[in-house]
């Protein structure tokens, strides 16, 4: 809450997963394709190949043109993007990692030289020396991925870090290696697709020996992602194996995807540049690169998701808030903290509750757009909401606790009834269908009836008994708020419950 | 002070000396501005040189220039990035604030940069005559400049805390320049005829590389020029951002601040000095001894108006927030470890380099052409 909160209108996230997503995609190819370079210039000399070691000339001009420009100047665009959404973990970042970056930079600085040295001095040097920058180029690039994957990871899982507070303890933390090994494999992936691309520029047998040689990286990248997945898997943290145990729907859609866009880009490959390389064109190269894309981007998404409801696991939340300011905040109130409100504190002042949206939540929500809160809230009422707000981390695991004092609470409250405020029709007709809805209002953000998350099974009990349940809920369990809706929804709402129809 | 929107430090303490890290930042930063100068200064006068489409010396200029933008465009970002790291960790908590007030121009900083260096990369690739090459060299020139000056209102405005609340209950969304302040466009021109005088020097120093040809006197003279002229105009824009300073800071270099001061001092008397020898190079007299004197008196020049910035930028934090303030836990292992890979760094660059400039055929290849022209 340092500092101004940049209010475009949709979640900041979205911007940084925009850049992240193309600048991943492009720098795992300029680690990659280094060592595809290298190799594919010594295959040529080997077997005295002119054509191949025109080819990889040529590449070469492409893999400096792309990697050089958007893949660097993107890089950049990280930095630019997670400093004006997310400041308060950049400055956590740098301070804890600056010379992990320093030590970055450095190998970024070769890797810049070498490839321009690389690329456009070919003719000059001979034929070790060039080969020599190459492989300077392919390690300077791997050496820094290396480091960023500390950081990157950090991220998810800090690991001892969080008593130790030690560089290495958060450097090497328990998803670095994993992380390695699955960045590393799509780096030689994504050389083989560009290698593709470059391949759409050959003519007759080349075209083949090309379409050959780069469909093997390929298919090498690809097939050591399900057993390196399984292994980042598996250092998840318990609340993240959760989600993708059917916490979070959006996070199985995320895995299938990967899974599915893998799969596509090897079988593709294998048909297409290993079997059949005549049958190679330029549509078949570009579903082979947007298979990669959906990969690799699914798995970012995935990564940032399940580190969810922290930016920086057990430290900072993903609006900014520190674990430890929380009490703080909670008893002096957001105010105290925040140098940028424009509304003076007032419980009934839905200018301020606004203020405490933008600052609390709109880091991963709009009101109608991505993550949109309207369609969260849709029926709440002030006293509903008041009662929800301290129980948020609840829900679904993924959010935040709420920050604030009492003020501050019945504020949002105010706020979040007014975005989307419903009423459930109710006739003796249609009792079920209103309790479902009734349902869908009060209990669906935290259970489910008999689906994935905390299921909720109550088709044993008659209407009249869950009704009386209904109305002592907090006495079940003190993370219950009391049901807040009418006598009439209370009495729809076990009815629906009665009938054990499912909902996700 | 308490009033000022600025961030409280972060909790987690600065991972190195703060000397060091202000050590770091001015030589990256020096570094960085020298590449901007030659990218930035050479985009302009190879538009220049365009437009003097009758002087085959002028198209060969253009051309040359164009060649080298990629290169130095590649090295200005490079270098920059390490600028941008070590300011966040010592400025963030001002560097974040004004970078989310002009959030929407400060993030397409992004866009137009790819933009304009692929526009350097095309005019490198294809023949100066068209018409294509002078209009996308123009437009990549003209990106740099938006470029140039949105830096310039993040780096003033990220001084200037007093200003950031009615900035952003203005726009939150970002859409906001820093145009109240005073200094902005002095600081600007100055910037950008700096850039253009050091790119000067370039210039001088690739006709010195052929001056036995007329073409590299011709570039003696022009470059030598170009120095001169700009910086002595850059003597009136100097004067103009001082006097747009706040009286406080302004006093910093006119006798508040000794250190300040006697830089400040060193560094007018150093560029007088390259104006001098520029115009003696102009005269055609021992061009290599006085090209030498020029480069060195300027790079200095520069680099001592690097740390009177420095002065100047810490002289508009609030006293709350001086340096000596902030817990410092030195991370000296990796310190070292950083230390250790950057000298392997730089010897594995200077071997790549050895390598080509061995491998460098016997002359230079534009004089090779400007023979045949």
């Amino acid at each position: 809450m340092n500092y101004p909160i940049w209010q475009l209108g949709f979640p900041g996230g979205l911007l940084i997963a925009t850049v992240a997503v193309l600048h991943v995609f492009v720098s795992h190819f300029a680690v990659g394709g280094g060592a595809y370079l290298v190799l594919t210039e010594r295959k040529a000399y080997r077997n005295n190949d002119r054509e191949l070691l025109n080819y990889a000339r040529a590449h070469a001009k492409f893999f400096a043109l792309l990697t050089l420009v958007f893949g660097a100047v993107t890089g950049v665009g990280i930095w630019f993007s997670i400093g004006l959404v997310s400041p308060d973990a950049t400055s956590t970042l740098i301070h804890t990692f600056v010379w992990g970056w320093a030590m970055e930079w450095v190998f970024f600085f070769v890797e810049i030289t070498a490839a321009l040295v690389y690329a456009y001095q070919w003719d000059r040097l001979d034929r070790a020396s060039h080969q020599a920058v190459g492989w300077i180029y392919f390690v300077a690039a791997w050496a820094s991925l290396a480091i960023i994957n500390g950081i990157v990871t950090f991220m998810l899982t800090p690991g001892r870090w969080l008593e130790t507070r030690n560089f290495w303890d958060g450097f090497f933390n328990p998803t670095y290696f994993p992380s390695l090994a699955i960045r590393t494999a799509m780096a030689v992936a994504l050389a083989g697709m560009f290698g593709l691309v470059s391949t759409l520029q050959l003519r007759g047998g080349i075209r083949e020996r090309v379409a050959r040689w780069s469909g093997a990286w390929v298919v090498v990248g690809i097939v050591f992602l399900p057993l390196f997945g399984l292994w980042y898997y598996r250092a998840f943290p318990g609340f993240a194996r959760r989600y993708l145990a059917g916490g979070i729907s959006a996070a199985g859609t995320a895995v299938n995807l990967a899974i599915a866009a893998a799969a596509l880009a090897l079988v593709v490959t294998a048909l297409a540049a290993l079997w059949k390389p005549r049958a190679l064109n330029g549509a078949v190269v570009a579903l082979v690169l947007l298979s990669g894309l959906a990969t690799l981007g699914s798995g970012e998404y995935l990564r940032e998701l399940v580190r969810k409801p922290w930016v920086i696991g057990g430290y900072l939340y993903a609006n900014g808030i520190r674990a430890d300011a929380l009490k703080q905040i909670s008893a002096t109130g957001v105010s105290a903290d925040s140098r940028w409100l424009a509304a003076k504190p007032a419980a009934d002042s839905l200018a301020y509750g606004r203020e405490i949206f933008v600052l609390e939540c709109s880091a991963c929500h709009s009101v109608g757009g991505y993550r949109a809160l309207r369609a969260r809230v849709r029926g709440w009422d002030e006293h509903f909401a008041y009662q929800a707000l301290p129980h948020l981390q609840l829900m679904r695991g993924t959010m935040p606790p709420f920050a604030g004092n009492e003020t501050d609470r019945a504020a949002l409250a105010k706020y979040l009834a007014s975005l989307n405020p419903a009423t459930v029709s109710i006739s003796p007709a249609n009792q079920v269908a209103a309790g479902r809805e009734v349902f869908e209002i009060h209990c669906a953000a935290c259970h489910t009836v008999r689906g994935a998350f905390r299921p909720l099974n109550l088709a044993a009990m008659k209407a009249g008994a869950i009704d009386r349940l209904l109305k002592i809920l907090p006495a079940l369990n003190p993370n219950m708020p009391p049901f807040t809706g009418s006598e009439a929804e209370r009495r729809a709402l076990a009815r629906f419950l009665e009938t054990g129809q499912p909902t996700s | 002070m308490q009033h000022l929107p600025i961030a409280s430090p972060d909790p987690i303490p600065l991972p190195g000396p703060v000397w060091l890290l202000r050590t770091l930042l001015l030589l990256t930063f020096f570094l960085h501005l020298v590449a901007m100068d030659l990218a930035l200064g050479g985009s302009l006068l190879a538009v220049f040189y365009r437009l003097r489409r009758k002087s085959e010396f002028a198209r060969q200029t253009a051309r040359d220039l164009a060649a080298k933008l990629p290169v130095m465009m590649a090295y200005t970002i490079t270098l920059g990035v390490a600028a941008l790291l070590f300011v966040q960790v010592l400025y963030g908590n001002f560097l974040y604030a004004s970078s989310i007030l002009i959030g929407i121009p400060w993030a397409s900083v992004i866009v137009l940069l790819i933009l304009a260096y692929y526009g350097f990369y095309y005019a490198a690739m294809h023949d100066e005559a068209g018409a294509g090459v002078r209009v996308v060299g123009a437009l990549a020139a003209l990106l740099l400049l938006a470029i140039a000056f949105i830096y310039v209102n993040n780096m003033t405005l990220m001084l200037t805390p007093g200003r950031w609340i009615a900035l952003y209950r203005r726009h939150v969304s970002g859409w906001n320049l820093n145009l109240g302040e005073r200094a902005l466009i002095p600081r600007y021109l100055h910037m950008l005829t700096a850039a253009i005088a050091l790119c000067g020097l370039f210039v001088v120093l690739s006709g010195i590389r052929q001056r036995t040809t007329q073409f590299g006197q011709w570039l003696i003279r022009q470059g030598a020029a170009w120095f001169a002229g700009a910086t002595v105009v850059n003597y009136g824009f100097g004067l103009w951002l001082l006097l747009s300073l706040p009286a406080r800071i302004r006093a910093l270099v006119l006798g508040a601040n000794g250190v300040a001061t006697v830089l400040f001092g060193a560094a007018l008397f150093l560029s007088l000095a390259a104006v001098v020898h520029a115009l003696m190079l102009r005269a055609g007299r021992r061009p290599v001894a006085n090209a030498s004197v020029c480069v060195a008196t300027a790079l200095a020049a520069v680099a001592l108006m690097v740390v009177i910035r420095d002065y100047v930028r810490n002289g508009y934090l609030p006293p709350g927030y001086q340096f000596g303030q902030l817990r410092v836990v030195s991370q000296t292992s990796i310190i070292v470890l950083f230390f250790v890979l950057f000298a392997a760094g730089l010897a594995t660059v200077y071997y790549m380099l050895s390598k080509v400039a061995a491998a460098r055929p016997a002359g230079d290849p534009a004089s090779a052409r400007q023979q045949k022209a």
